[in-house]
């Protein structure tokens, strides 16, 4: 069996550096001589680029360093990856484009016609991370105002009509939220391949949905037993329905020639955490299970990097040098494939993996970290 | 007064170029290498290129659910349409206006604001129905109004809250970066008073169709416009078929309000509606790349070259 491999486009902007959180590259933090902005130079004029050029070297980059693509994040504050898929579709080969996606903020059979376009403009790259929200006042914010149980219900029968008009050129259905009379895509349009579904949700409504609906099903990391725990949990719900699960990985990687030089990054990014960032993250609401998992942790309230390490290689304080989850993994090449062989062999069948700068990290993860991946499985089976 | 051109890209208008499924192969003693994974999309490109080449100013993609998602054509080629502004047409059904409305911003973001916003005239109960849209066919209106509403107030305050019938936020609104853009002028079209009447409380730009009273219902638009305290630009879609000589511009199919002529006699109707009060003209004619040729070579020197004394004037 081979394992998928997905790099991560920044939709809010992207840092030079792991050391300093300060968003310079992208128009989302204030002009400065270091800050590069494409649309923007260094006096506030228009230039000739954009971000979403940005967003094209690093596609360019993660297809050509081995990645099968990218992971395309949708928060209040980034851009829309359906938006950003659209504009590189022409702009790109392989990279495949996994656009996080709540089904609640679009109507299923006008998203399959734009999903099923999507697939005939990239020759069949578009796959979904399907997210159904954290709750909280982020919800609110995107005008949904449907509760978390209830959201979950909602995603599943929003798959149900997407792969119905899908699949079926007379499809109809009548539910609680939506109901279809003789839908169906046009007929080249129902040629195209159905899209991979990527799931994530940690809780018992989002893993009964997932048995249902997701081909991966997505976890941020977690300490590895507790993670290789719920994929177990995962695959033998999902075999009880008469299905196959397969489980996937998001992870950030610091990963630099000696695991020193990657432990110094770290040390050096969390010395710079401010007050304010600390703040923003304590102030953190919703309703996401996920979400709390992760932030037994605690990193506002940590002093020192080193109450935050996790476990060997791994570090709890991601979030506070850029946007997204807590646990990461830290050390030298070998080391950081030696980790990801090891969640290989709790049953992660897939990553989305991430580092800062998203592009020269694409490359240097790509280079250094993935060709060595198997050697410690490969010597583990040899052991046994 | 200014014009804007737009060529008209219509996504299922013919339905077999550039589709390797529906074309016979080449015969076998033929050698053929082209990539595989061919469809219209690259023909889409071609179009979009031909028009910006020619000297149009826009692209408009009118809405047709039997082809492929227009939003996600324009996206496709937006960065291989140069200047052009590209505007497509969507029905008020595709969900979230704040989603929507937060895709119109990205759009903005990476084509230097190019994008157009048209939103479909309603469509019939079963077409609706098949679309999973279960909105009262007396309550579109409605709908159309507060999707609006809610696009531009989450675009442009924040923190923004609405609660309508169709459409709720609380606190929401974009912030910086994502405001800093325009956003997109929005489009409509319709005939009766009715359609007009919404254009003037919502729209920026209304599109007609040919009619002996054109001029009526662009004096119309103005004056309900004006109730609204707004202004409300006029747009015609006018199918065309210009030939070097007037007995060569007959089509196969009659085509309503289709202006056929020789060059000149098309130039010269195309300005007369702009003296009518018409500022935003879209050009529709088929097959979408040879007539944006003919037309953009033929027909648009000789518009402007009418035009420009008016310009002067004006």
């Amino acid at each position: 069996m081979s394992i998928d491999i997905y790099w991560r486009l920044p939709t809010h902007g992207c840092h030079h550096s792991i050391r300093h959180g300060s968003y310079d590259r992208g128009d989302w933090s204030p002009p400065s001589p270091h800050r590069l902005a494409p649309g923007l130079d260094a006096q506030g004029q228009e230039d000739a680029y954009r971000y979403i050029d940005h967003l094209a070297e690093i596609a360019r980059a993660a297809e050509s360093a081995g990645f099968l693509g990218g992971l395309i994040p949708s928060f209040p504050q980034t851009d829309d990856p359906w938006v950003i898929a659209a504009a590189l579709a022409r702009e790109t080969r392989s990279f495949r484009f996994m656009l996080a996606f709540q089904p609640g903020f679009g109507n299923p059979v006008h998203a399959a016609r734009a999903t099923a376009s999507l697939q005939r403009a990239t020759g069949g790259r578009t796959l979904f991370n399907i997210i159904t929200g954290g709750g909280g006042p982020s919800q609110l914010w995107w005008g949904d105002s449907v509760s978390h149980d209830d959201r979950y219900s909602r995603t599943s029968e929003w798959l149900d009509v997407f792969r119905g008009v899908w699949s079926s050129p007379d499809f109809s259905h009548d539910g609680h939220v939506y109901q279809v009379r003789h839908g169906g895509l046009p007929p080249l349009l129902r040629q195209e391949e159905f899209p991979e579904i990527w799931f994530s949700g940690s809780s018992e409504a989002a893993l009964q949905v997932a048995a249902r609906h997701a081909d991966y099903y997505l976890s941020w990391l977690e300490p590895f037993d507790q993670l290789g725990e719920k994929f177990a949990r995962v695959k033998e719900r999902t075999a009880a329905l008469g299905g196959e699960q397969k489980c996937a990985v998001r992870v950030d990687l610091v990963a630099r020639k000696t695991q020193e030089e990657a432990w110094r990054d770290i040390r050096l990014g969390f010395e710079n955490v401010d007050e304010a960032t600390r703040n923003a993250w304590r102030r953190q609401g919703g309703d996401s299970v996920g979400a709390a998992r992760q932030s037994a942790l605690r990193p506002t309230e940590a002093r020192h990097y080193e109450d935050l390490i996790a476990g060997p290689g791994l570090w709890g304080g991601f979030n506070l040098l850029r946007g997204g989850p807590a646990l990461g993994i830290v050390g030298s090449y070998e080391q950081c494939a030696e980790q990801l062989d090891a969640l290989i062999a709790r049953g992660t069948d897939a990553f989305i993996l991430a580092g800062t700068p998203h592009l020269e990290e694409a490359w240097r993860v790509g280079e250094e970290v993935l060709p060595l991946l198997g050697r410690s499985s490969a010597q583990l089976l040899a052991a046994e | 007064m200014s014009l804007t051109l737009y060529w008209q890209l219509a996504v299922a208008d013919e339905p077999r170029r550039a589709e390797p499924r529906l074309n016979p192969a080449l015969p076998p003693q033929i050698s053929d290498r082209r990539a595989g994974g061919r469809n219209r999309f690259d023909y889409y490109a071609q179009i979009a290129t031909a028009a910006a080449h020619t000297g149009f100013d826009g692209l408009y993609l009118p809405h047709r659910p039997q082809g492929d998602d227009n939003r996600i054509v324009a996206g496709v080629i937006a960065r291989a349409a140069g200047h052009l502004a590209l505007v497509p047409e969507f029905p008020a059904s595709v969900g979230s206006a704040v989603y929507a409305a937060k895709q119109a911003v990205s759009f903005q973001r990476a084509t230097h604001d190019r994008l157009g916003w048209a939103i479909a005239p309603d469509e019939d109960p079963d077409t609706r129905a098949a679309q999973a849209d279960s909105v009262a066919q007396g309550d579109l209106a409605e709908r159309l109004g507060e999707f609006l509403t809610v696009a531009r107030g989450v675009h442009g305050a924040r923190p923004y809250s609405f609660k309508g019938r169709h459409f709720e936020v609380l606190d929401g609104g974009f912030d910086a970066p994502l405001n800093a853009v325009p956003f997109p002028p929005v489009y409509l079209r319709g005939e009766d008073e009715a359609a007009i009447a919404l254009s003037a409380r919502y729209a920026d730009i209304h599109l007609f169709t040919p009619s002996p009273d054109l001029a009526g219902r662009i004096a119309l638009l103005g004056d309900l416009a004006r109730q609204e305290g707004r202004h409300v630009a006029a747009g015609l879609i006018q199918p065309v078929l210009a030939r070097e000589f007037a007995d060569e511009a007959h089509g196969e199919t009659a085509i309503p309000g289709l202006l056929a002529g020789d060059h000149d006699t098309v130039a010269a109707a195309l300005s007369g509606l702009v003296a009518q009060g018409v500022e935003h003209l879209v050009l529709a004619a088929s097959p979408g790349l040879e007539e944006a040729y003919r037309i953009g070579q033929h027909v648009l020197p000789r518009l402007r070259a009418r035009l420009s004394p008016i310009r002067s004037a004006a």
